[in-house]
């Protein structure tokens, strides 16, 4: 009688043990999911910042546009990495300025310039591309964290420890005209 | 880059997700890139050498068709070793919640996993069961794919989150080079009409397709129904009237080649699908040979014709109606001409080459995130973590 008690206490005990360690081990590997996905936002962020300022320079903006993009794209490589509701900002504005600076006339002009306007504004479009994707991957992230910290059990026992709660991305990053059309 | 791609279902039987894997690993391989495909098969089905056999596939019931997969201790095992010895870059995982061969490899790998999700009709109930089981899991997936904006929907209602959509795609001059034969042509008195895919699956719509024929053979008389595709014949003679009966050639399964070139020969190629469809690769190939396609107004059929500038579209599951639109169709060569020129150059949207370019800046992508992750910290065990859980785990 006093036995099985003590193998009952005994597998519950386990059987708590393996929740644990099971529960941080997968939050672990979520936490390093949305760390690796952010680490990829913040260069492709960079690359989009630097092809932006390499199709500034390129010479077949007029110099109106030229300056627009230019200075939204310095303000997104001086960004603070750390404040992320201002990058959200500025990551914004670069779009905005892409955008505008990219009309209808302006892309067949560089469309039309092989040498030059074309390949620098297909690096663009590539990066905002890539853009895109890493933004998109680092929301899921984000979205499994924190599902998985609001379970009841995880926050009991603390299992995320004082890791801080990721939040998802959100700019404006939707550059039409430079899709291929559907 | 070294790329690992797996497919569920089993390569002994075409389908849309196995052609999808197929074309996606010759491309790549194609451009330099190391690919290993692992499907299941039977042991002595021919395979390319590219792939590898997870083990024996079983025909089961799942997802509304039926499908050959394989599970099991032993299909386990064999994808364990798979993983370990493909030393690859990212592992492309298709259709990550069948239960077969994908699920098993979402199990197996740690490192960089893309997943890409075709069906658009998850069975809710099934998924729900099996949630608190796979979920941990599908966390484990970097980025996720969408063959379409259906099956996306899918997606951010079953799972949450995102998907990126990237459509399939067709080696559109595989298609576009095929050669007409004479005796699949129509003429002006008897003119044709091609159906392609499992004949015996209501949903591919060979029973809409049956009860409209009556109505063309009024109207057109001398028609002639070529029907190619897996499937016995006589169960589908058998639900016909007489006279239409008549009227339907069975070519049986047909080769890569000659479905190109039934394509590129008939009249009008007809898909007259009554659901489950998330993409419709099958109008893009017909596009991509030139034929004058109709098809049922499912969304994914509508979007993938431009909303029916690159092909005619008619009401789903109405016989009536397309009976209507084949006569209309089969009357009028200017038209079928026209569409056939607009579908072919719609076509060249979904082409492989730019397909695959989307596909590969998603693997760049999850790999890129992935060596920063392993320089970064130091391999941490389990039980380490633990111990120090609540004290300073922060971000590590």
């Amino acid at each position: 009688m006093d036995l099985s008690w003590v193998v009952s206490g005994i597998a519950l005990l386990v059987l708590i043990a393996w929740y644990v360690s099971y529960g941080a081990a997968r939050l672990d590997r979520l936490h390093s999911r949305v760390e690796g996905a952010l680490s990829v936002l913040d260069a492709q962020l960079v690359r989009r910042a630097e092809a932006t300022l390499e199709l500034a320079n390129c010479g077949a903006l007029d110099a109106a546009s030229a300056l627009i993009l230019a200075s939204a794209a310095s303000d997104s490589l001086e960004a603070d990495t750390a404040d992320q509701t201002s990058r959200e900002a500025i990551e914004s504005d670069l779009t905005q300025a892409l955008e505008v600076a990219l009309g209808e006339d302006a892309l067949a002009h560089l469309r039309a310039d092989e040498a030059v306007g074309a390949p620098v504004l297909q690096r663009v479009a590539a990066a905002n591309q890539r853009v895109q994707l890493a933004r998109r991957f680092l929301n899921d992230a984000v979205t499994d964290v924190r599902r998985v910290r609001r379970k009841p059990g995880v926050r009991l026992l603390r299992l995320a420890g004082h890791a801080e709660l990721p939040q998802t991305f959100e700019f404006d990053d939707e550059l039409p005209m430079l899709g291929r059309g559907d | 880059m070294r790329i690992g791609i797996v497919s569920p279902y089993s390569f002994d039987v075409p389908g849309g997700v196995q052609l999808h894997v197929r074309d996606l690993a010759e491309h790549f391989i194609s451009q330099g890139h190391f690919v290993s495909v692992l499907a299941p098969a039977d042991d002595d089905t021919p395979l390319p050498d590219y792939v590898v056999s997870a083990g024996h596939a079983v025909p089961v019931r799942y997802n509304g068709s039926v499908a050959r997969l394989s599970f099991g201790p032993l299909t386990a095992a064999r994808v364990g070793r798979w993983v370990e010895s493909g030393r690859f870059d990212v592992v492309h995982i298709h259709e990550p919640v069948a239960p077969s061969v994908s699920v098993l490899a979402l199990w197996a790998v740690d490192g960089p996993i893309v997943a890409t999700f075709h069906s658009s009709n998850l069975r809710s109930r099934a998924m729900q069961a099996a949630y608190p089981l796979l979920r941990p899991s599908l966390e484990k997936i970097s980025a996720r794919i969408a063959v379409s904006e259906d099956a996306r929907r899918t997606v951010t209602t079953h799972l949450g989150g995102d998907a990126v959509v990237i459509p399939n795609g067709v080696f559109v001059e595989r298609f576009a080079s095929a050669l007409r034969r004479p005796e699949w042509e129509g003429t002006l008195e008897r003119p044709t009409i091609g159906f392609l895919g499992r004949m015996e699956e209501p949903r591919k719509g060979m029973p809409v397709l049956s009860a409209a024929l009556p109505h063309i053979l009024r109207e057109i008389p001398g028609v002639r129904v070529l029907i190619a595709g897996p499937g016995d014949p006589d169960s589908v003679r058998e639900k016909m009237a007489g006279e239409a009966a008549a009227a339907c050639e069975f070519l049986g399964p047909v080769s890569d080649d000659d479905k190109a070139r039934l394509l590129a020969s008939v009249d009008v190629y007809v898909a007259p699908n009554t659901g489950g469809e998330s993409f419709g690769i099958i109008l893009i190939e017909a596009m991509s040979a030139r034929a004058t396609v109709l098809a049922s107004d499912l969304p994914a059929f509508t979007r993938v014709l431009h909303g029916g500038d690159a092909g005619e579209l008619f009401q789903n599951e109405d016989p009536v109606d397309l009976a209507r639109a084949v006569v209309a169709l089969l009357r009028d060569p200017v038209r079928r001409e026209q569409l056939a020129v607009a579908g072919r150059e719609r076509a060249n949207a979904f082409d492989w080459s730019v397909v695959a370019e989307d596909v590969m800046a998603v693997y760049e992508t999850v790999i890129l995130g992935r060596s920063s992750v392993r320089t970064s910290s130091e391999p941490d065990s389990r039980w380490g973590r633990l111990l120090r859980t609540g004290r300073n785990s922060g971000g590590t």
